[in-house]
């Protein structure tokens, strides 16, 4: 029954992909391409689809595992403060004007802004040789109640034209989605999916408590460690990938427990697929609603998702984690 | 001499001297301390040689040179009352492109005097330098520069008429490179361009400054590329992305690139400047 869910799961998302390539402000018929339209589909639609794909990806199995460590339905990426951190890099690197890496300045702060960030949360969570879901907690909303504060202050000083391009940033921009940026997101979202959902069984029981867990011979400090690495991982790709897109990380794991319960060994790769799929849909619809003009891809996702998500609250009876 | 006639020409001498001292600038109205609130309008008073005048401006007031050392008031949508109050203004210059209009609102309720510009496009540009010369006392001096705009508006528009042959070019104008965001409907760009008698390829986008979708901008296939300036960076090194990304456009392919400076960012007396300055590209 699981593997006919997956199965249907996995052909929404190759669906998804397949349309969000071929429609747009123009719909490209693939058997009969123009030199245009075989440029655009293969250097400017493919990437994109693909980077929005593995964004979402990585937010919705990444909110999944982290609703799981923290057994917190309201937890998402974003929570913990490395989206925060992310943000202040990249917006310092957009409102400053570096470009001491080409292209990819903007992309690498970022990474490197969620990571230390991601870093110090676990500094900060860790006390009697461990990791504790409400330090970690605890940690991530102060560091990003912090890391926002400093973000307003620089946009604050800086002139009308930086703050605009560091709020289109912010706001999630998958324009800028090129061939180069895949292989080392691609690598990063395996790892990060791989690697909680092979420790799926541990999370599972973890989220029914520490002795549990212990009880069923995992080390509940361990496999906390392990997940934590994961979810700074995929929260760092995906920041470093389109920005910020909010929503996803939160709601799609909710959504997917609607349908297919709180196994995480379903629960992790729903999500992924989930994820990615609600955020190439929502990116088919920003660039192809007001041509030759885009709009944040984030904006379209909660206005897609947010709805559905009410409605199956208003259906379906549970809400756990 | 019947009394008929003595009532009207009483009448007429008492009009005409009521004229003259209106018409005349009464030194007790001319402001002798201004507050600008927008780059373009510190621009265009000092042109008109009110340079001395002008005691607070924005952050943003960078032209002329002497502009940098006036005393600053803050940003243009975030001014600081306080630092406005503090300069002790006869009145204080604002534009409805970009200053709140609640700052207005505060400043009259606090009896300060101001002038609101409501000149956004190229055309209102003569008719708003003459207004704000009124209300600054300027009048000979502003009518001079209005005219001077106008005339080099007109040039252009001739120059464009009478080479009826010449086939628009296809424009992109690059605000900023990544995300890509060009210069739309609207702005003083959009105006410039369509006054050389070329075609802007975002002019048919819902806002000023779209966010433009790069595999529109591949479709529509511009001729000429014209980046804009960013302040203080080196749009040069910026923009390498986005023109390897737009590598197969006319532009790129024939090297019709070109880097502009910020003459037709304001609404102000560089504006002709920076109209040529886009002519010479668009060549």
């Amino acid at each position: 029954m699981s593997q006919v869910r997956i199965g249907v799961l996995l052909s929404i998302a190759v669906l998804v992909i397949l349309s969000s390539a071929l429609f747009g402000p123009r719909t490209i018929m693939p058997f009969n391409l123009s030199d245009i339209d075989r440029e655009i589909l293969v250097s400017v639609r493919l990437p994109r689809v693909l980077v929005a794909f593995l964004m979402g990806m990585a937010l919705g199995a990444s909110g999944a595992v982290l609703q799981g460590i923290l057994r917190n339905p309201l937890a998402d990426p974003y929570i913990l403060g490395i989206s925060s951190g992310a943000s202040l890099m990249a917006a310092l690197g957009i409102i400053g004007g570096f470009t001491f890496l080409g292209p990819v300045t903007v992309p690498v702060l970022a990474f490197t802004g969620a990571v230390v960030t991601g870093g110090l949360v676990g500094i900060m969570g860790w006390k009697r040789g461990g990791l504790w879901p409400e330090r970690l907690l605890l940690a991530g909303v102060g560091l990003s109640f912090l890391f926002s504060a400093l973000l307003m202050l620089m946009m604050s000083i800086s002139t009308d034209e930086g703050l605009r391009r560091a709020m289109l940033w912010i706001f999630g921009d998958l324009s800028m989605s090129e061939w180069s940026r895949i292989p080392y997101g691609l690598a990063f979202v395996a790892a990060g999916i791989l690697l909680p959902v092979t420790r799926a069984k541990a999370l599972n029981a973890l989220i029914l408590g520490d002795e549990f867990a212990h009880s069923l011979g995992f080390s509940p400090q361990r496999e906390r460690v392990i997940l934590f690495i994961s979810v700074g991982l995929l929260t760092a790709a995906s920041v470093s990938l389109g920005g910020m897109i909010g929503f996803i990380g939160l709601l799609i794991p909710h959504i997917m427990r609607f349908f297919l319960g709180a196994d995480n060994r379903l629960l992790i790769p729903a999500s992924a697929l989930g994820g990615g799929s609600l955020l190439c849909i929502a990116d088919l619809i920003s660039r192809s609603l007001l041509p030759p003009m885009e709009l944040p891809a984030g904006v379209v996702t909660a206005i897609i998702g947010a709805p559905y998500f009410l409605y199956l609250l208003r259906r379906k009876d549970v809400l756990s984690i | 001499m019947l009394p008929i006639k003595k009532i009207i020409v009483i009448i007429v001498l008492t009009l005409f001297v009521m004229y003259c001292s209106v018409s005349a600038a009464d030194p007790a109205t001319v402001p002798r301390r201004i507050v600008s609130l927008a780059p373009s309008m510190t621009e265009i008073m000092f042109a008109l040689g009110l340079g001395d005048n002008i005691v607070g401006v924005t952050t943003f007031c960078d032209y002329p040179e002497e502009a940098k050392k006036k005393p600053k008031i803050g940003g243009m949508s975030n001014p600081s009352l306080e630092a406005v109050l503090s300069l002790k203004p006869d009145i204080v210059v604002m534009t409805t492109d970009g200053n709140p209009k609640e700052f207005a609102d505060r400043l009259q309720s606090l009896h300060i005097k101001t002038f609101i510009s409501t000149a956004r496009r190229l055309h209102d540009l003569p008719a708003g330098i003459k207004e704000l010369g009124r209300a600054l006392g300027t009048k000979e001096r502003s009518d001079r520069l209005a005219k001077e705009i106008e005339d080099g508006i007109a040039a252009f528009k001739r120059r464009e008429d009478t080479s009826p042959t010449k086939v628009p070019a296809k424009v992109l104008f690059i605000v900023w490179p990544e995300p890509l965001i060009a210069a739309g409907p609207g702005t003083v760009i959009d105006d410039a361009i369509s006054l050389l008698g070329d075609e802007n390829i975002s002019g048919s986008a819902k806002t000023e400054y779209p966010k433009f979708s790069i595999e529109e901008a591949i479709r529509r296939s511009p001729d000429v590329i014209v980046i804009g300036k960013g302040s203080g960076m080196d749009m040069r090194a910026v923009s390498k992305g986005i023109l390897k990304r737009l590598s197969s456009v006319p532009a790129v392919k024939q090297g019709k690139v070109c880097y502009l400076g910020d003459s037709l960012y304001r609404l102000g007396p560089r504006v002709i400047k920076g109209i040529e300055e886009l002519a010479e590209c668009l060549r």
